[in-house]
């Protein structure tokens, strides 16, 4: 049987850090989070995860610097990773996408959607 | 004379559709909304399907209507299964200028949107949020933060009322008593779950025939139907 596949969620809000890490396990997937950024892409050298649920606006660095870092580690490189953030601007959006985010989630978030998002990104058809 | 100008954001099966109907438009398409917001257009009319690879249409719509530069496209969110007026009142309260299920009937949807063209004159004022959600004798009005049940004012808590829009807002979907409490409340789990199915007795009370909408999902939560 394949291993449960394993999602890395990086928020400095505890409580969206507990309800994503509770839809990422509904999902069927097993859960490590990271409060800061740093932490996080640590953590996910060292063990790759199958997606990345990434805040934006985190303590340390940016989301989008912590994906940038990812990217260049060559086992991240290709990490799907999810954005979920309460920045809605246009701008910060499409930087977002453009650094090759699988999705891009605006808090507050709709459980459903995450929970598809998140399927979509660890059980592709 | 210069066509119209149309965007498709969504499936091949949304661009066939409008292929055919938006005829006489010069149409553009876009099958993500990183694809689309790489050089958004300032002005005309924008198809968003609901449900996109990277970002749900209802928050790409809420993004653009957001945005100086995108503010004054029409914009158009289309559903997909059957027509939900829920899903609607959601998606015009996001910043669509219209809303319809997939496949929509292709003259209607030709006729609706050619009105709004017709309106959206340079310069024109920009749709206004509903001020109000009216379900029957039922009317919520989010920016006066006032409710009412036949005219006659329910007299809710800020907390109640959090509540009841936070239902509204997410209606047909069960809420378990810990996302209301981490959504509605915003303290975690510490306040306890029973002050949630406690606050939510008083909501049924208050709202009267409306009470019975928010129904009890044995072991899951609560649900919000009307």
């Amino acid at each position: 049987m394949n291993p449960r596949p394993r999602v890395l969620v990086i928020d400095d809000e505890p409580d969206y850090l507990r309800i994503a890490a509770r839809i990422a396990s509904k999902a069927g997937c097993a859960v490590v989070t990271a409060p800061a950024a740093l932490p996080g892409v640590e953590l996910a050298e060292k063990s790759p995860p199958d997606l990345v649920l990434l805040d934006v606006g985190l303590p340390d660095i940016s989301g989008f610097e912590a994906a940038r870092r990812m990217r260049r580690i060559p086992a991240l490189a290709r990490v799907p990773i999810i954005f979920f953030t309460v920045r809605s601007e246009l701008d910060m959006v499409s930087e977002g996408l453009k650094l090759g985010a699988a999705g891009y989630v605006l808090k507050p978030f709709d459980p459903d959607e995450l929970l598809r998002r998140i399927k979509a990104a660890v059980f592709p058809a | 004379m210069k066509k119209p100008s149309a965007a498709c954001v969504g499936s091949p099966e949304l661009r066939d559709f409008l292929a055919g109907t938006l005829r006489g438009f010069s149409l553009k398409y876009y099958p993500s909304a990183a694809a689309f917001l790489k050089a958004p257009p300032a002005r005309g009319l924008a198809v968003v399907e609901a449900s996109l690879p990277d970002m749900a249409g209802r928050d790409l719509v809420a993004v653009l209507r957001g945005d100086r530069k995108t503010a004054g496209l029409l914009l158009v969110l289309v559903g997909g299964g059957p027509y939900s007026p829920a899903a609607a009142a959601l998606s015009l309260e996001n910043g669509a200028d219209e809303y319809f299920s997939f496949p929509p009937d292709s003259t209607l949807f030709r006729a609706r949107l050619l009105n709004l063209l017709g309106r959206a004159a340079p310069g024109a004022r920009l749709p206004e949020k509903p001020a109000e959600y009216s379900f029957g004798a039922l009317r919520i009005s989010p920016e006066a933060r006032a409710a009412s049940v036949g005219g006659e004012r329910v007299r809710l808590t800020a907390l109640e009322f959090d509540l009841l829009l936070y239902f509204l807002r997410n209606q047909g979907r069960v809420a378990s008593r810990t996302v209301l409490l981490e959504q509605v409340w915003k303290l975690g789990t510490e306040a306890g779950t029973r002050s949630v199915d406690k606050r939510i007795e008083a909501l049924r009370c208050k709202l009267g025939r409306f009470g019975s909408k928010i129904r009890t999902v044995f072991g899951l939560g609560y649900i919000f139907k009307l």
